[in-house]
């Protein structure tokens, strides 16, 4: 007690306490919407309703997720969600991880070329691609399936992937290479050895960032998949919007369900988001 | 020596075949309608006569309909306000937020990391809740604004055309800032401590020392988030999709939401893939300086 008295006493003390107080009230700001989400959807029809705001619920009630999870619709949605996520996130590394090992490990004619175009088809706007898109997958027959969403969306995340793994392929030593062949290891097995489990984190970031990808997507899945009943969570807020009205905590409780598992994977691979997020946008 | 090239050539083949899947996938899927869009924008294409397959080319027509369009002149309108001003709050409370994190302090790292977090969510989740506390007597916003005594009478804010439009900034820039953080923390770690040691030796203070040593020595970094910020602001559609479907009366529609009005609300593909192309060309021109930024320093 004593000594943090008089840690409290120091000019430095007294910063420290200062920036967190600070910080704190920065978190609150922040985290006040997703707080404001969660507490709500445990509020019962009238008190949500509001003519009169409530800052937590005054009655608990966690009919609204009931609600929710004894909905067949809902449950369709949430599988929906699950599978274009998944089916996108596989598609985006098979295609994307060797590439980006090629890019990172072997100097080819028109390496900068191809590393261009991958820079450009990072900044293409999902609006850009829907209209061209809708029409060649009605040519098709992927309009109303799962695959269409996934190959579109996809096509997001492998530029992504590339920009991300390939300086961590590129720094791996060569001496491993060396070694791998004097195993007698050929390309392929030495790839899937020797090479991904070396740069475990940079590959746990993409595989995270690319299922989020298919996750959170909302344009590609809305507009390639018109029936409800393939649409993921995301595209048929609308629907449940319209069915549950001005009951704000359904809706709510619809949302916090959308975003738990986006909060669970930020929560415990943090780091491995974050590095993501960054690499290749900016050099420092 | 000839084994020496054929070793080389074995190699180079080796590259291409890792490098073409995910080339030729980009080539396929984004390129081919690259392409189909900058021709379907010189055609008639709308649902009638495309499974006909009677459309025909009529040139530059979609482009002198759009500009003369006073609501697309509205959207462009909408698109520059809203980009500018997230780019202006983003960057400037990011910044804040990125110097003030920096400093060694108990929860410097694990609150920086938790305010991220609005940043993954979907975005039409994001939308979902800006619409509830923007309402009018459910709206924690007008209550919060009515509480301290700013505001006597509840706003309106989704329902006339001025306000939406700062709401949905305002919700757009929850999720910015964070960003802007983000990327701005990693150019600051990049500035060694030993410059700000000798400058405040030669009895530089805090505001000169940012205004003389970081700004410049942060310039590239700055240049790639302004111009990020663009590409992804400019680009907005879930937003305003979910939180006001581009409404009031337009007041929210941008690019990215009225392109696709036209495709699929209105069934006008050509027109819609014009309005694209336009959303496209301003992308483009900022996205090549972005791209000669960072691809010069990558040598």
């Amino acid at each position: 007690m004593e000594k943090a008295m008089t840690r409290l006493n120091t000019k430095a003390g007294r910063k420290n306490l200062l920036n967190c107080i600070l910080a704190l009230v920065i978190a609150t700001a922040f985290l006040f919407p997703i707080y404001w989400l969660i507490s709500m959807s445990f509020k019962t029809d009238v008190e949500s309703f509001g003519k009169i705001v409530t800052y937590y619920p005054h009655e608990f009630t966690v009919d609204p997720w009931i609600m929710n999870f004894s909905d067949p619709d809902f449950l369709k949605s949430l599988k929906n969600s699950g599978v274009i996520a998944l089916l996108a996130m596989t598609v985006s590394i098979c295609f994307g991880v060797p590439t980006a090992y090629g890019m990172g490990r072997y100097k080819v004619p028109g390496g900068k070329g191809f590393l261009l175009s991958f820079l450009v088809s990072q900044m293409l706007p999902a609006s850009l691609m829907l209209t061209p898109m809708y029409l060649i997958f009605g040519k098709i027959g992927l309009l109303g399936t799962y695959l269409g969403p996934a190959i579109a969306i996809a096509s997001g995340s492998i530029p992504f992937i590339v920009i991300t793994l390939r300086p961590y392929f590129k720094g791996i030593p060569v001496s491993l290479d060396d070694a791998a062949r004097i195993d007698g290891c050929g390309v392929i097995r030495s790839f899937f050895s020797i090479m991904i489990p070396a740069i475990k984190t940079g590959i746990i970031t993409v595989v995270v960032i690319s299922f989020l990808n298919g996750w959170n997507d909302l344009v590609y899945s809305m507009t390639f998949n018109v029936k409800p009943e393939m649409r993921p969570l995301t595209a048929n807020i609308y629907k449940f919007q319209n069915k549950y009205g001005t009951k704000w905590n359904c809706i709510m409780a619809y949302g916090a369900i959308l975003v738990l598992p986006v909060v669970l994977l930020f929560v415990f691979l943090q780091k491995y988001i974050v590095g993501g997020l960054t690499a290749g946008a900016v050099k420092e | 020596m000839k084994n020496k090239l054929s070793m080389a050539s074995k190699k180079r083949l080796e590259g291409y075949g890792f490098i073409m899947p995910g080339f030729l996938y980009i080539l396929l899927i984004l390129g081919y309608p690259l392409v189909y869009n900058v021709i379907l924008s010189f055609k008639d294409t709308n649902v009638k006569n495309f499974a006909k397959g009677t459309s025909t080319f009529i040139g530059v027509e979609n482009y002198v309909k759009l500009f003369q369009d006073p609501t697309f002149q509205l959207v462009l309108k909408n698109t520059i306000v809203f980009t500018l001003a997230c780019l202006v709050v983003q960057f400037t409370v990011g910044f804040l937020f990125a110097i003030f994190f920096s400093q060694k302090f108990t929860l410097s790292g694990p609150i920086r990391g938790l305010i991220l977090v609005g940043y993954m969510m979907p975005m039409s989740v994001t939308a979902m809740i800006g619409k509830n506390i923007f309402g009018v007597s459910e709206g924690v916003i007008n209550d919060l604004l009515l509480k301290i005594g700013f505001i006597h009478e509840p706003i309106e804010w989704l329902v006339n055309g001025g306000t939406a439009l700062i709401a949905v900034i305002a919700v757009n820039c929850w999720v910015g800032i964070p960003f802007n953080m983000l990327l701005l923390t990693s150019g600051l770690t990049g500035i060694s401590e030993d410059v700000y040691e000798s400058a405040s030796l030669d009895g530089a203070n805090k505001v000169q020392r940012f205004f003389y040593i970081t700004l410049p020595l942060m310039k590239s970094s700055i240049l790639a988030v302004l111009m990020l910020g663009f590409i992804y602001t400019f680009k907005a559609f879930d937003l305003m999709f979910i939180m006001t479907s581009g409404g009031p009366l337009n007041a929210t529609d941008v690019l990215g939401t009225y392109a696709y009005t036209l495709s699929f609300t209105k069934y006008e593909f050509s027109q819609g893939s014009a309005a694209a192309i336009v959303l496209f060309c301003c992308l483009f021109v900022v996205g090549l300086f972005y791209l000669r930024l960072i691809s010069k320093e990558d040598d």
